[in-house]
């Protein structure tokens, strides 16, 4: 049992490093015929570029509602999530998209690949989002199955993968267009423990080589155990938030 | 492009809807190929059986008929109708152009019409006397105008003038007998009048003097025996008198007065000569119908210049061109640069033309002016073709027509279709309701099988399209994601829907049912019709049958793809609209 330490923490109250997320009070309710669901409420926390976090807690905690808020797919009710010079809950629909075409990158618990398309084209549909010649694609593509070590499978359909694989051409499509963080949702929830180590190894690689921020929603303790930071998270509400001397625990 | 590869893998995976689609869009368009196909075959019928206007780019055809004409007010005589029995003068009393305003110009060609009118039928007797010595071997064409009776050329320059006509052309008609043989001894021939009356007025009586100059005058010639008029006993003493003399003496010896009394008159020549049958010596009849048209007018005539199969059109520079029908040709071994002799000037096939006219096709075509001098038929026509400015002005001008030539049967394409009968109409009917009801329908029913698939197709890739947007797809990269695979679908399905309509054409051609159509008593056209006129179906019901065929024009498949491609824009549309509500926090959630 490796715990990580506290030094790889940036200092809190260090102004020189420019903070990636700040979230103040972001509280996100859900209107549905039985009445409201707080999926998420007033959530305080800081991210810095290069971290490596995981989030757990229990179903229903909303650990995908806070990832999601994170990942510019899902507005906050009310509070501010600031991300870098973004005022996310003040942006429209189509400056989102940018976003998380540009500075964001998913990886889910079932992959997604589009079913009908090779690893390579999977890949490069991320990179038609922002204006590449063909060649340039290419090129991208190359390079990105290059990273996650999949160059030789670049034209098998996802179908033709194992599971591992699958989750590694959805890291290399989430790192297209170079993203300052990548969001991953239960990455290793459908691999068994051995893939699910080495897929965590390749995110975990980023964060230190690559400085990309990563964020691991996991119920995996194996996972949590992997990253820098972990946050937890009950009913909503987050039990280690910045500086919350449990947040260890 | 990304997108079309996207695009065709997905439309190969999901290979179960993507066929559904294209064939129900498929069936959608065979089906509005087929009926349009079916539609434009019965249209090509239609103008099949109105062939005289429809197919020779004509709205209106003015004709003249045996008996319609009306009377010609400049004819001086009061003599009553039945003294004239070449035509029956109608009631209104206005000759064949309108009276005034420019009453000038419509009397003098009144007047001229009338003469013309009169000798129409004389100019068709076989006066085989004049072809030569009896015994000698004789070809000679004859011209006849039978009842489709020619009016002066003018009427095309005034109907030009009439607001709304674009274009107006004048034809001729004739009934031509081809006839070989040997000039026959017996030729008869009645001539009244003609005869010379010597009218004798009677001036004073002479004077003493002068009749004692004109004693020794005729004396001296020697032919007088009388000098001295006996007068009559007991009756009043007559003045003057009644001198005998030789010939010339009168001349002569008259004094200079009564040589001016003396007067000729000769009584208008009426050369009432019937049509015989030609004595049945060798002589052999061939009967071919010839027209003549413009030249200068390829596009409105009796015959146009789409209708041309080979060869070239007529040129105004040269008079001896003809025309020849293809069936003709084909009977008589014609080809392009074949020579007919016609009276002693030899005419060169120029082209050949195919029209489609059911009744009123001319076997030879020859320009207008050639022709009219073959017929003795200078400056007259027997049918006015005319085109109008649109659809919606054609009544109106026919109407002014009416107005311009009282003697004249104006006859409109629609007033034609309009009494067109038989199951020709009523496919026809059928076809524009029917066919028309069932192609929307199966259009609709297409399109919404189209939609709904491409819906639940779009449900079933919530995840997908979620992931789509997550990784930074816009709404409207994901919308025209799937408007490009259902156009691909709805291209797909209209080259299925091509294959269809092709196969249900070629269906309805290889069957080729048969309809009838009949025009009951359309005046002035059935009548018109050369079949009508010298055989058959005199003026009665015209009835024509024709085999239905159904055209695919490349048009008619375009139109088609169209629909196609609108379906898959509608499916695409409603599919996009329902991706581009998704929320992507959403649509990932649902399925994790
Ligand atoms: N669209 C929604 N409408 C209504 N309620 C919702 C919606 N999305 C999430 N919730 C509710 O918000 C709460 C938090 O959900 P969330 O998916 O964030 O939990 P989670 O921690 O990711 O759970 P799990 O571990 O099962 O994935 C749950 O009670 C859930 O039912
Ligand atoms: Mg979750």
């Amino acid at each position: 049992m490796t715990t990580l330490t506290n030094e790889e923490i940036p200092p809190m109250e260090n102004p020189s490093i420019q903070k990636l997320y700040e979230l103040q009070d972001v509280t996100r309710v859900f209107r549905t015929g039985g009445g409201e669901v707080r999926a998420i409420s007033d959530v305080n926390l800081e991210i810095y570029p290069g971290e490596l976090i995981s989030i757990e807690g229990p179903s229903g905690s909303g650990k995908t509602t806070l990832l999601q808020v994170l990942g510019a797919l899902d507005k906050a009710t009310s509070g501010t999530v600031r991300f870098g010079e973004t005022e996310l809950t003040e942006i429209d629909d189509k400056e989102l998209t940018e976003l998380r075409a540009r500075d964001l990158g998913f990886v889910f618990q079932s992959f997604n690949l589009i079913p009908t398309l090779t690893a390579a084209e999977n890949v490069e549909a991320a990179l038609v989002t922002v204006a590449h010649s063909k060649k340039e694609r290419r090129a991208r593509v190359d390079e990105l199955l290059e990273v996650v070590g999949l160059s030789e499978r670049r034209d098998h359909l996802p179908t033709r993968l194992s599971g591992g694989e699958q989750q590694r051409v959805a890291i290399a499509r989430a790192l297209a267009n170079g993203p300052r963080v990548i969001l991953a949702d239960e990455p290793t929830g459908n691999l068994d423990s051995e893939t699910a180590r080495e897929v965590v190894s390749v995110l975990r690689k980023l964060s230190t080589e690559r400085g990309v921020t990563v964020i691991i929603v996991t119920h995996a303790e194996e996972v949590a155990r992997m990253t820098e930071r972990r946050i937890r998270m009950l009913d909503g509400r987050m039990l280690n938030g910045n500086g919350d001397p449990t947040w260890n625990q | 492009m990304f997108s079309f590869t996207y695009m065709a893998k997905e439309l190969r995976r999901r290979l179960g809807r993507t066929i559904l689609t294209a064939l129900g869009l498929a069936a959608g368009v065979g089906l509005v190929i087929g009926i349009i196909g079916v539609s434009e075959g019965l249209d090509e019928a239609q103008a099949q059986v109105l062939a005289p206007l429809g197919s020779v780019g004509t709205d209106i055809l003015v004709t003249r008929v045996a008996g319609s004409t009306t009377a010609p007010t400049a004819t001086p005589t009061p003599t009553p109708a039945a003294d004239q029995p070449q035509q029956s003068f109608g009631p209104g009393g206005g000759g064949f152009f309108a009276g005034p305003p420019g009453a000038g110009r419509a009397n003098a060609a009144n007047q001229a019409d009338t003469t013309a009118l009169l000798n129409e039928n004389n100019n068709v007797v076989t006066d085989l006397s004049k072809l030569g010595k009896p015994g000698a071997k004789f070809t000679h064409d004859f011209f006849l105008s039978a009842t489709l009776l020619s009016f002066p050329q003018e009427a095309v320059d005034q109907i030009a003038d009439i607001p709304g006509v674009t274009k107006v052309t004048g034809g001729l008609t004739q009934l031509a007998q081809h006839q070989t043989g040997t000039v026959p001894q017996i030729v008869a021939e009645i001539t009244t009048g003609g005869k010379t009356v010597t009218q004798t007025v009677r001036p004073d009586p002479m004077t003493a003097e002068e009749r004692a100059a004109f004693a020794a005058c005729a004396q001296k010639s020697g032919g007088t025996t009388q000098t001295e008029p006996a007068p009559s006993p007991g009756a009043e003493p007559r003045r003057g008198g009644t001198f005998f003399f030789g010939p010339g003496a009168a001349e002569k010896c008259l004094p200079k007065r009564f040589q001016e009394f003396r007067a000729s008159f000769i009584t208008p020549m009426e050369t009432i000569r019937q049509v015989v049958n030609p004595p049945s010596t060798d002589i052999t009849n061939k009967s071919y119908t010839a027209a003549g048209i413009d030249p200068a007018s390829p596009t409105v005539g009796l015959v146009t210049q789409t209708q041309l199969t080979s060869g070239h059109w007529l040129r105004s520079t040269n008079p001896n061109e003809v025309l020849a029908n293809v069936a003709y040709a084909n009977k008589n071994s014609l080809k392009v640069g074949s020579t007919v002799a016609i009276n002693g000037t030899t005419y060169t096939v120029a082209g050949l033309v195919n029209p489609t006219l059911t009744g009123n096709t001319a076997d030879l075509y020859f320009p207008l002016t050639s022709l009219q001098k073959l017929a003795g038929k200078t400056g007259r026509v027997t049918q006015v073709l005319v085109k109008a400015k649109d659809s919606a002005s054609v009544d109106a001008v026919a109407k002014e027509i009416k107005k311009l030539l009282p003697g004249a049967e104006v006859v409109t394409t629609k007033s034609l279709a309009d009494q067109v009968t038989g199951s020709l109409a009523d496919a026809k009917k059928v076809a524009s309701r029917l066919g028309g009801a069932l192609g929307v329908i199966v259009l609709i029913a297409a399109f919404a099988i189209a939609m709904l698939l491409t819906l639940s197709s779009v449900a079933k890739r919530v995840r997908e399209i979620g992931t789509l947007r997550a990784i930074g797809w816009s709404k409207g990269r994901v919308v025209k994601q799937i408007l490009t695979e259902t156009i691909g679908i709805g291209l797909l399905g209209g080259a299925a829907g091509i294959v269809l309509g092709l196969a249900a054409a070629f269906a309805v051609g290889a069957f080729s049912p048969s309809l009838s159509a009949s025009s009951n008593g359309v005046p002035g056209f059935a009548s018109s019709t050369l079949s009508g006129l010298f055989g058959q179906t005199q003026a009665a019901a015209h009835t024509s049958t024709i085999a239905l065929k159904a055209p695919v024009h490349m048009t008619t498949l375009a139109i088609g793809v169209a629909f196609a491609v609108v379906g898959g824009l509608l499916a695409g549309t409603v599919g996009g609209w329902r991706a581009a509500r998704l929320s992507p926090a959403e649509a990932l959630r649902n399925l994790g």
